[in-house]
């Protein structure tokens, strides 16, 4: 229980009211039942709706307690604090970009600084294999999902138009489409429309009347850097504060460092470090709700005689098939204003390219996504990327507004190539850090290659001219896939683990295939489902 | 003087900072300076980075510049991590000190004086041969990944760059939006505090 030299002091706590600052005097020390590990996306629904069950819910956190109003920004720079910033090692022929680009750290997770994207997987995104014979099926379907979709999407009022026209899902959405659409979103509606592909008003987790006592989104377009009036909805604002009054703990600024078994071989504790000194926290189930990185990190380093590999690796799964999405960013240049800053960056979508097309030379499909963006995203990404600075970087940049953007989200195939392992390297926790090894594979790149090619022609036929395209990516899913077959996935399909019996994985780290849409609902609509079956256990 | 001719030239971001909220307001008035004394870099390093700085960002204003090399200085100095780094790539505080090195050394090899007294063309021209992964650098060097080097170093700069108010001004981006928002979002609308073009231009 040392003081550790390396310790780096991280952020803020804007939660002394409802916790001692002396950690030995926690709330449910010795009696937690349930021990969450992250409050991102799934660890905010699981802390919410277990707490609700009148279960004893302590949720660690490795990053501080955001108050929006006095740790958010308009601004870019300073905003990548909202992200994990810890180094990572990448690897691969198309090492990732981490960071802000896939991560959240502190309360809320990744959906502080998300688009707001809110949709729903395919019934074919569960079935890869059976449709395609590739990659592999998951052990649910859509259908088993369905009803976590519809109460997660009523519980915090998404937005979106009366009909859909793609999926098993055709609205209406809870609450209105959002109105007016910025110009960018507006130039990728009328390009898909001369086209003859069809195209809606983005379903957003963003409010477009008032909810809960939030506001509707004034189109301020800081979505990317933390929502400043609290209309777009996170798990910082809407779950957690919720969970806490149901009597949850948030250990926030805590970071869980060791996972200790007990001679039975279940989890008996964890150990975490909160301002260099250590912890240990009790519990009678663990859930693992720290993403696709730290996740199998975590269960790797904390190997131990019973378990060399790691705990809850018997597959020899965890950390494989780690995918991403193609985020291919198309900009294309018009001789108007476009004006890519205003408004909610993504307003307009379509997912006409989503399903597998045999003509197409490739198997499974992708969203576009109409997306704003600001100068500093642009900027760094034109050199990082695509090798342009100097004179011709800034005569792009003086032309700012006159740029439109379509994004695209592909669907990565799995790979077990495609991983998490620890490198020999430590971080200031003495952790090994994660390498993180990626390249794309034969379809992905044809899928790729078919996007540009659409977005292209989207916005040429509204009079833009290609201009360059950055090989973004987004998301993070797999590294603990879910299955049936113990010897090949990580864990069931309620996310317990094959192998240790009071240990749960709830993230995006269980997904099967990566889906070709923004994968938050889906995290979401599984960690309601995972949180109902942990009760309904519990009652038998 | 700008080295860019601005299709905004009546606007300035600046004027819209009472319209800002405190916390944003204080981060980017910060970038005006005056500025702390330098954590990591010294007095050799800060004078190559004006150097580099002007090039890779495109810029001669002075107190733009100071602001750059301020703000990677500040990077350097933190703790916080640098979100990913390719394997065999040294840590940032390493990759930049010895590619500063690196860089000089290339240069009083090849021409016999320090990088900052070069003219410009051949400064930019072995900016280019690094960013390529060609530049010959002294035997020492040899396997130094200067292309990694110069990656993470303009894309520091280039981020502060355009983070700059008169950066900002000049490409007509609105900057701050809290908590006004917008409400003239759709194509050909401005809100009245927004850049407008200069008319007089095509």
């Amino acid at each position: 229980m040392t003081g550790n030299p390396n310790s780096i002091k991280h952020n803020c706590d804007h939660y002394a009211d409802h916790r001692l600052d002396n950690l030995h005097q926690r709330k449910y020390e010795k009696d937690a039942d349930i021990c969450i590990v992250g409050a991102g996306a799934a660890g905010g629904v699981l802390t919410d709706e277990l707490s609700r069950a009148g279960f004893r819910v302590v949720t660690i956190e490795a990053g501080p307690f955001w108050d929006p109003q006095s740790d958010f920004a308009s601004d870019e720079l300073s905003m990548q604090s909202l992200a994990w910033n810890d180094t990572r090692l990448v690897a691969g022929k198309d090492p990732l970009t981490m960071g802000h680009n896939n991560s959240g750290r502190g309360v809320g997770g990744g959906t502080v600084h998300f688009t707001g994207v809110f949709l729903r997987f395919h019934e074919s995104d569960f079935q890869v294999k059976t449709q395609d014979g590739l990659a592999a099926d998951w052990p649910i379907t859509y259908q088993d999902l369905a009803p976590y979709y519809d109460k997660i999407e009523k519980d915090i009022a998404v937005s979106g138009p009366k009909i859909f026209p793609w999926g098993s899902f055709h609205g209406p959405y809870p609450y209105p489409e959002r109105e007016p659409i910025s110009a960018n979103s507006e130039v990728f509606r009328r390009g898909c429309e001369k086209l003859g592909i069809r195209s809606v008003v983005a379903p957003l987790a963003i409010l477009s009347a008032p909810f809960a006592g939030r506001p509707p989104c004034i189109n301020r377009g800081f979505c990317n850097q933390g929502c400043l009036p609290n209309a777009k909805f996170s798990t910082l604002i809407h779950h957690i504060p919720r969970a806490i009054a149901h009597g949850a703990e948030i250990l926030s600024d805590c970071m869980v460092t060791h996972l200790n078994l007990d001679k039975t071989g279940a989890l008996k504790s964890v150990t975490f470090v909160h301002d260099g000194k250590e912890y240990e926290q009790k519990a009678k189930a663990f859930i693992l709700a720290n993403y696709c990185i730290e996740t199998p990190r975590l269960l790797l380093s904390s190997a131990c005689p019973q378990f060399p590999d790691g705990l809850a690796n018997s597959s020899g799964m965890v950390g494989k098939n780690l995918m991403t999405h193609t985020g291919h960013d198309v900009y294309c240049k018009f001789r108007d204003e476009i004006r890519l800053y205003k408004g909610t960056p993504v307003l307009a979508t379509s997912q006409d390219f989503y399903e597998t097309e045999p003509s197409r030379g490739f198997i499974r499909g992708y969203t576009l996504n109409a997306h704003g963006t600001r100068p500093v995203g642009l900027a760094k990404k034109l050199v990082t990327e695509n090798n342009i600075w100097g004179k011709e970087l800034y005569e792009i940049m003086r032309d700012f507004n006159f740029y439109a953007q379509i994004t695209i989200v592909g669907e990565v195939l799995p790979d077990p190539g495609n991983s998490v392992t620890l490198s020999d390297e430590k971080d200031e926790y003495g952790l090994p850090r994660a390498v993180v090894t990626f390249s794309y594979g034969e379809n992905d790149q044809k899928l790729v290659a078919h996007g540009v090619k659409k977005s292209q022609e989207i916005l040429e036929a509204v009079g833009g001219e290609p201009a360059f395209v950055i090989p973004d990516t987004g998301h993070l899913m797999g590294t603990c896939p879910m299955g049936k077959d113990p010897t090949a996935s990580v864990v069931d399909e309620f996310c317990r683990s094959h192998d240790i019996p009071n240990l749960y994985i709830c993230s995006a780290s269980v997904f099967v295939t990566s889906g070709g849409a923004n994968p938050t609902e889906t995290v979401m609509a599984i960690a309601a489902r995972t949180a109902d079956y942990i009760i309904s256990e519990a009652s038998k | 003087m700008s080295l860019q001719k601005t299709r905004y030239p009546f606007y300035d971001v600046l004027q819209e900072k009472s319209h800002w909220d405190e916390h944003t307001r204080e981060i980017v008035l910060k970038r005006l300076g005056p500025f702390t004394k330098y954590e990591f870099l010294n007095n050799y390093e800060v004078e190559i980075l004006y150097a580099i700085a002007k090039l890779v960002v495109n810029e001669e204003r002075q107190e733009i510049l100071e602001y750059l090399v301020h703000q990677l200085d500040k990077n350097l100095a933190s703790p916080i991590g640098e979100n990913q780094r390719k394997v065999g790539v040294p840590e940032q505080k390493k990759l930049i000190r010895q590619g500063l090195l690196a860089l000089n050394q290339g240069v009083r090899q090849q021409y016999g004086v320090n990088y900052v007294e070069l003219g410009s063309p051949q400064q930019l021209a072995f900016l280019n041969d690094l960013q390529k992964g060609k530049a010959t650098l002294s035997e020492e060097w040899q396997k130094f990944p200067q292309q990694d080097f110069f990656k993470k170093l303009a894309a520091d700069l280039i981020s502060a760059y355009y983070s700059h108010p008169v950066v900002w001004s000049e490409i007509g981006y609105g900057g701050p939006a809290y908590p006004r928002g917008y409400v003239r979002v759709e194509k050909g609308l401005t809100d009245p505090w927004e850049a407008k073009r200069d008319d007089r231009e095509s």
